[in-house]
């Protein structure tokens, strides 16, 4: 039997077997995980997701400080926070909360964190905000500060729309 | 059959480098592990994945849930063969299969310019770009580097040629 010849037939079988553990995991997960698969047929995957969203960003959001509307407006007045955009950085270009900086959920890191927050002490109120009460990007941004060791984290959780809604300062980049 | 016993207890295989078998035997276990704890943790959160799944824009509703269920439990599956050694080479091409979609998926998505985050941190979230990318592809090198090395050796291969 010719080395070529071994080698060809250990990878086929190689190949073969990678196919039968590929189709044990997916039956697995056919068996296991059906509701997921039939909500994605049913076309109420969104709808499920969203559902899911909103249940974990109401227990997440129990560990963090929220404020509504009229509230997170006198802190803005009164200058006792620094307001952070956690939408795209598209959105905020266009249109922002008035001297709000950006701080993408979709792009924090740690040297993000550190370029944007640049000689804010740690202790220094801060105010994160998204889109809508819906979204959870002002989650995800407060999470990671209060990681990063800020511990005056608040979420404004009516988002960019409510505020925007109200007529109360905006700004966009120029 | 079963690969990555320790050196010196499979009869067929010469002993030419336990150093070797135990660096094999080591990169089964850490690449293994990893992939393992990326599956669990996609499992127990299936609709957390099938919305990163489907913030890549790529698939319909239907195939993002197919492909939210059936990439979690093959990496899951993978790994565990992968971990206890039965058919760690096919394992391995599974895992490194599903490592070439990752990395066409993210590039697709840098390409459209899309700011979204990867559904691929082990960890830590990280967005679609060139560190994720980076990652991804030094995982895919060090799968088949490991294909590679589980391969029978030269010496195996050699007393095969000797039978007519």
């Amino acid at each position: 039997m010719s080395r070529g010849l071994i080698v060809r037939s250990t990878m086929a079988s190689d190949l073969t077997w990678a196919v039968c553990l590929a189709l044990l995991g997916a039956a697995l997960g056919l068996v296991a995980q059906w509701g997921v698969i039939r909500h994605g047929w049913q076309g109420t995957l969104e709808l499920q997701i969203a559902a899911v969203e909103k249940v974990e960003a109401t227990r997440r959001l129990a560990a963090i400080q929220t404020y509504p509307l009229d509230q997170v407006l006198s802190i803005h007045q009164e200058g006792r926070a620094v307001f952070i955009d956690a939408r795209e950085p598209a959105e905020y270009r266009e249109l922002h909360i008035a001297r709000a900086v950006s701080l993408p959920a979709s792009q924090i890191s740690v040297r993000q964190v550190a370029a944007t927050l640049a000689g804010i002490a740690r202790d220094h109120p801060i105010v994160v905000y998204c889109g809508s009460a819906d979204c959870h990007a002002s989650l995800r941004v407060a999470e990671f500060l209060q990681k990063q060791g800020y511990t005056q984290v608040a979420v404004y959780v009516g988002g960019f729309r409510a505020w925007d809604e109200a007529g109360y300062p905006v700004d966009i980049v120029r | 059959m079963w690969g990555g016993f320790a050196p010196g207890m499979r009869p067929d295989i010469p002993l030419t480098s336990s150093a070797k078998n135990w660096l094999v035997i080591a990169a089964r276990l850490v690449l293994g592990g990893l992939f393992l704890y990326a599956g669990l943790a996609k499992i127990f959160k299936p609709y957390n994945f099938a919305a990163a799944v489907q913030a890549y824009q790529l698939l319909p509703p239907a195939l993002v849930a197919v492909t939210a269920v059936f990439i979690p439990w093959m990496e899951a599956v993978a790994a565990g063969a992968l971990i206890i050694g039965w058919k760690p080479r096919s394992a391995v091409l599974v895992l490194s299969a599903l490592m070439i979609v990752f990395l066409a998926a993210i590039v697709i998505t840098m390409a459209r310019g899309l700011d979204i985050d990867c559904g691929c941190g082990l960890l830590v979230d990280r967005p679609v770009g060139w560190q994720a990318l980076l990652e991804d592809g030094i995982l895919l090198l060090l799968l088949l580097g490991l294909y590679t090395a589980l391969l029978p050796p030269r010496a195996a291969v050699q007393a095969i040629e000797t039978v007519p």
